[in-house]
């Protein structure tokens, strides 16, 4: 069993880099299809075109685009992310300012939705149909049909505003102690988990259905199985695979789509950083965002899969 | 002088020896001022225009100043192209930073006339093309560096360097050369004669950095606060610097800058006590503010508009008759209504705005006439066309003008269908290139600067192509004509050749409001440029706990 | 992709039996419900421009934020305008827009994502790849980035929903369809020498179809998410009609005072997409049972 794995995360490491690539040529294909470049939006509004020039010159800009690309692609290969054309700062430093927070806001919500959702998917799947089923049907349902900004906002409203118990932003600078870190990551993360948890506990309770269905289980059931020990011993095995998949899906949201989010608590995540590189037209750091979305999207299928292979005995051999 | 009090806060007890001293610069400075605009009725007709109008101007703050404290300011926008670097800002957030950090040789009060700032004096030898200024002693920078010529010249001659990027590089251009006189005297000589060099010197972009300086992260300057932390698109930390060379200033110990790119989040962090002091609070919002008992909204009007730009080059905005009846289409009053909450000012299709000292009040104002635009575009022959008007939230209020003008002009049997675009790449790919669009323009220090950047014939952001030499020699004269009299015909004539001819509708000019925690104290005054008075609030208010 | 390095032969212990399926509940509450709700809303859609009493731009009263009257049902909106006729008129692209990406994301997901299942390594590795690279460019980027360089219009934005929302389709039907042809009667049919298309159309499909089907309504709800989004960043749909999600977005502002303008557009989106969800469900359920 150990060799399999191993093949497979090799496997999974070449076929990375590949989609690695693929992800930066796509990303180099639809910027350039863009209006506009760096140059013109440094310069704003009221640039002449004298002025556009010259600085295309400096930035190098007026090198055909295919030549910038590669040389970045050098520069990546080498370890230099490269330069911000907007402020004219590393790109690496720029991400490592961002970076943890995302990553904390991510292994947070991660940490308090992941657990709710299997359980909701789980009791909803065992009670199928039942009265207890439908109620968190339309619950779920109804958490993610409200938009983000309103969740946010409402939750602003009632938490910061009225109440006065949470700060209507999320200010990662003052946190000095365990009660000042909940306090400001309440509201995103209430937020965020609205959104997840509903998508996680449908995929759940759907695979898990399809399990229940399956005649093994049916056997169990003959056999005297108890439905807990149906579900959790027989079902939810063999359906790890979809539900690792999801999660793994939804949580890959959480770096480079919580921009609103990051808006509205004015939380300097990495997803405001990559919007911002778009609208600037910061080639090498929209890439770079790219890139780091991409790699830990597939960081996570790959323990998506590795929890479906270690889970299905079928899969494993 | 009687605006003279308003200039400074009513300072006592140990900072009155401040408050002489800097009365006698002012009082020696105006004079020069004044010799050198050759206008000598200037300063009464401008306080005047500003107490007529009555924006937001309070007489004098409330209270004395007291020294402490922090807040933490919200701008509307920030991201990663956020800069410490004069020559290229280009947002509020950036203004006020670069005004926390930076002093000019000169600053603007609330009429928009220059005083002194670093330079201590300043006069033109030969009417305007010769200007000769005096820098303060004893001026140091954040790092303990002496204020010298040479810092000057380093400043001023970078904007002219298209390698900068310079945002004020067209002001710049006029500027020949700069050399220093002495060890505090620097010479400006101009390549042909403007009176208002004063004026371009107090633009934030003109601001007086270290010479040689290439990194601007660290924000070194000689302005009332040193910068602790510099972070784009998250934040910077000042801290006050107590080598100020304004005695007594700055009052508050620290200002940490943030930008919430959401207004309603913006508002509700305000609301919530988590910053004390926000800009760009749309009029929808201003009554809650208001209402919340703890907080206040200032709002002031410095001339900001969003136009309606017809360009003279394409169909079939060309036609006269259908540029005019477009102007008939603007309910003004619906607009300032539902769009602005009444936060807006009617306009009359000339770009200077009521407080500005050289609008022109004589024209009549333009009404909403659908059925006069109905006759006008029946001889436009464009009766029943079918046209598509391009609008962006880059451009303030443009949607919400843009669907009120579409219903407008249905009564008036005109057909417009809203094109929304992105704010994204608006203004290099939309503003000014179809026929019927929404450019929006934002205060500048003079009259003058705004007829040359968006007038001119030759101008860059002519924005409708709009072409009259009539106007171009009128605008010429006008920045070598020294008597005030004559100057304001001439703008007179500038602004009814517009309001009669460009292809410019101008429906309102848009108030800015400010919203703030009553316990900030000394924001009552308003320089016209902008929201945060004028982007140079940080050495002015104070915190009373 | 999982599969790409794990032998899809496995011997299962369990006996070869078409699935039975225990008799459960009936869904026939849920199903009236979400098909009522859905129904109103197509109905909503096809009807409702007709039904406004007044022009969908037109400033009808004086107060913005207006409560409930006789003359306005739902209030007015920020500039003053009837929102109920706002709602009419707006119902019909949500539901247009989202109902056509939702279906073609899930059906171009669904089915590449079993072909890639059952497709030769190489072409599910290909195929895997490019969907990896899709699917990890955030949907609001991609949107942005589509518009700004090709500009607003309906089938666009109906194009960017489908490439943002197929990746994530695909992927999971893969999954499925992985697990599915490791068990037995899928190893039968292949030893019978069917063809892909069959075993694809007669033996996956069928046993996969619940949680695709649960997938789709997720979409659903996803898409008309992303174009509120997307008219926040002054790209959809162009005014003076504005979708569901804009109509909250552009009256959020009334939040405060509990303004019916911001209320009623999300409770449509609620009753909207809970309706086609609670269908989906129920139909699923009873697809099932006819699969058998």
């Amino acid at each position: 069993m150990r060799n399999p794995i191993l093949r497979l995360l090799l496997g999974r490491l070449a076929s990375g880099v590949l989609t690695l690539l693929i992800v930066s040529l796509v990303i180099f294909a639809i910027t350039s299809l863009l209006p506009g470049d760096a140059a013109q939006q440094i310069l704003g509004q009221f640039a002449t075109p004298e002025q556009v020039a010259a600085l295309r010159t400096q930035l190098g800009l007026d090198q055909p685009a295919l030549l910038r690309y590669f040389n970045w692609l050098i520069g990546l290969v080498s370890g230099d992310l490269g330069q911000s054309v907007s402020n004219a700062l590393p790109v690496s430093t720029l991400m490592a300012g961002r970076l943890p927070n995302s990553l904390i806001l991510a292994g947070v919500t991660t940490a308090v939705s992941v657990p709710i959702a299997l359980a909701l998917g789980i009791i909803s799947a065992m009670r199928r149909g039942g009265a207890i089923d439908r109620v968190l049907n339309v619950f779920t349902l109804s958490m993610v049909a409200v938009p983000e900004f309103l969740v946010a906002t409402i939750a602003v409203l009632i938490f910061a505003v009225h109440l006065g118990w949470l700060p209507a932003l999320s200010y990662v600078s003052s946190v000095e102690n365990i009660g000042d870190f909940m306090r400001i990551y309440a509201m995103p993360v209430l937020t965020l988990c609205c959104v997840l948890i509903a998508q996680m506990a449908r995929m759940t309770r759907a695979a898990l259905i399809d399990q229940l269905d399956s005649p093994y289980i049916e056997m169990a059931q003959l056999k005297g199985v108890g439905p807990l020990r149906r579900v959790l011993r027989h079902a939810l095995p063999n359906s790890l695979g979809p539900i690792a998949n999801a999660v793994a899906l939804s949580l890959s949201y959480l770096l480079g789509g919580v921009i609103i989010v990051e808006t509205i608590f004015n939380y300097p995540g990495i997803a405001s950083l990559m919007v911002d590189a778009v609208a600037n037209r910061d080639l090498a750091l929209v890439q770079a965002c790219a890139m780091l979305f991409c790699s830990a999207y597939l960081v996570l299928v790959i323990a998506a899969d590795l929890c479906a292979i270690l889970s299905n005995p079928r899969l494993r051999t | 002088m009687t605006d003279h009090k308003n200039s400074i806060p009513g300072l006592i007890g140990p900072e009155q020896s401040t408050r002489l001293f800097e009365a006698m610069h002012r009082g020696l400075s105006r004079r020069d001022a004044l010799k050198a605009l050759g206008a000598a009725g200037l300063f009464a007709a401008s306080a005047g225009s500003m107490f007529g109008s009555g924006l937001g101007y309070a007489a004098e703050p409330a209270g004395t100043p007291t020294r402490g404290g922090r807040i933490r300011v919200a701008a509307h926008s920030a991201s990663t192209s956020d800069t410490l670097d004069p020559a290229l800002g280009a947002t509020a957030i950036d203004y006020v930073r670069h005004a926390t950090f930076y002093n000019g040789l000169t600053v603007f009060d609330e009429t928009l006339t220059p005083q002194p700032a670093l330079a201590e004096h300043f006069e033109t030898t030969d009417g305007g093309t010769t200007w000769l200024f005096t820098l303060r002693s004893g001026v140091t920078f954040h790092d303990g560096k002496s204020l010298e010529p040479a810092d000057v010249i380093f400043s001023l001659g970078r904007h002219k360097d298209p390698n900068t990027g310079s945002k004020v590089m067209s002001l710049a251009e006029q500027i020949s050369t700069v050399e220093a006189v002495g060890d505090r005297q620097v010479r400006i000589v101009l390549s042909s004669p403007n009176v208002e060099l004063p004026s371009i010197l107090a633009v934030s972009h003109m601001m007086i950095v270290q010479a040689g300086t290439t990194d601007f992260t660290k924000g070194i300057g000689t302005g009332p606060f040193r910068c602790q932390e510099f972070n784009p698109g998250v934040r910077s930390v000042a801290v006050r610097n107590e080598n100020y060379w304004k005695e007594g200033r700055p009052y508050l110990d620290e200002i940490e800058m943030v930008g919430i790119g959401d207004e309603s989040s913006r508002v509700n962090a305000l609301l919530s006590g988590d910053v004390q002091l926000v800009n760009n609070v749309s009029g929808r919002s201003a009554s809650r503010v208001e209402n919340s008992g703890a907080h206040a909204i200032k709002a002031s009007n410095s001339g900001n508009y969003s136009d309606l730009v017809m360009r003279v080059d394409q169909e079939p905005t060309s036609r006269p008759e259908f540029v005019e009846a477009m102007k008939y289409l603007f309910d003004r009053e619906q607009i300032k209504r539902a769009v602005f909450r009444n936060y807006a000012e009617i306009a009359n299709d000339q770009p200077i705005a009521q407080s500005n000292r050289y609008y022109f009040d004589g024209l009549p104002q333009r009404e909403y006439d659908p059925e006069r635009a109905r006759a006008l575009l029946a001889k436009a022959g464009v009766q029943g066309a079918r046209l598509p008007i391009v609008a962006s939230p880059a451009a303030n209020g443009s949607e919400d003008m843009a669907v009120l003008l579409q219903q407008s002009a249905q009564q008036a049997g005109l057909n417009l269908t809203v094109n929304r675009v992105p704010s994204d790449g608006y203004w290099s790919n939309h503003w000014m290139k179809h026929p019927l669009g929404f450019g929006n323009i934002n205060p500048r220090p003079t009259a003058n600067i705004l007829l040359s950047q968006f007038f001119q014939s030759s101008a860059p952001w002519n924005e409708s192509g709009w072409q009259n030499e009539q106007f171009d020699q009128l605008l010429v004269l006008s920045r070598q004509e020294p008597d005030e009299a004559k100057r304001m015909q001439m703008y007179a004539d500038m602004q009814t050749l517009i309001h009669d001819h460009a292809g410019i509708g101008i429906p309102v000019f848009i108030s800015d409001i400010d919203g703030y925690d009553t316990r900030l104290k000394g924001y009552e005054r308003s320089i016209p440029l902008g929201g945060f008075m004028g982007y140079s609030f940080p050495e002015h208010v104070w915190w009373e706990a | 992709m999982s599969q790409a390095n794990s032998p899809r032969a496995a011997g299962s212990q369990l006996p070869v039996a078409s699935p039975s399926r225990r008799n459960r509940a009936p869904r026939h509450a849920m199903r009236w419900i979400g098909a009522s709700l859905f129904g109103f809303w197509i109905l909503v859609a096809i009807f409702g421009p007709m039904l406004a009493p007044h022009p969908v731009g037109a400033l009808v009263g004086d107060d913005m934020f207006a409560g409930a009257s006789a003359a306005f049902p739902l209030g007015t909106d920020y500039l003053g305008r009837d929102m109920l006729s706002r709602i009419l008129t707006g119902a019909r692209y949500t539901v247009g827009l989202a109902l056509i990406a939702a279906l073609l994301a899930s059906s171009i997901g669904a089915s590449l994502g079993i072909l890639a299942a059952l497709a030769p390594k190489w072409l599910d590795e290909t195929v895997s790849r490019l969907n990896d690279a899709l699917i990890s460019i955030p949907s609001k980027m991609l949107a942005l980035v589509m518009v700004s360089a090709f500009g607003a219009s309906i089938p666009l934005l109906i194009i960017t929903a489908v490439l943002s929302y197929a990746p994530g389709a695909f992927r999971i039907s893969r999954s499925l369809a992985a697990n599915l042809t490791t068990l037995e009667y899928v190893q039968v049919a292949r030893t019978r020498g069917e063809g892909r298309l069959y075993i694809a159309w007669a033996e996956l499909l069928p046993n996969m179809i619940h949680p695709v089907l649960a997938d789709m309504g997720m979409r659903f709800v996803f898409i008309v998410l992303l174009l509120s989004g997307m008219s926040f960043l002054g790209l959809g749909v162009q005014p003076p009609i504005a979708d569901l999600g804009s109509l909250v977005r552009e009256n959020i502002g009334g939040l405060s005072e509990g303004a019916l303008a911001v209320i009623a557009p999300a409770v449509a989106i609620g009753t909207l997409t809970i309706g086609a969800n609670l269908l989906i469900d129920s139909l699923s359920a009873s697809r099932g049972q006819q699969g058998d």
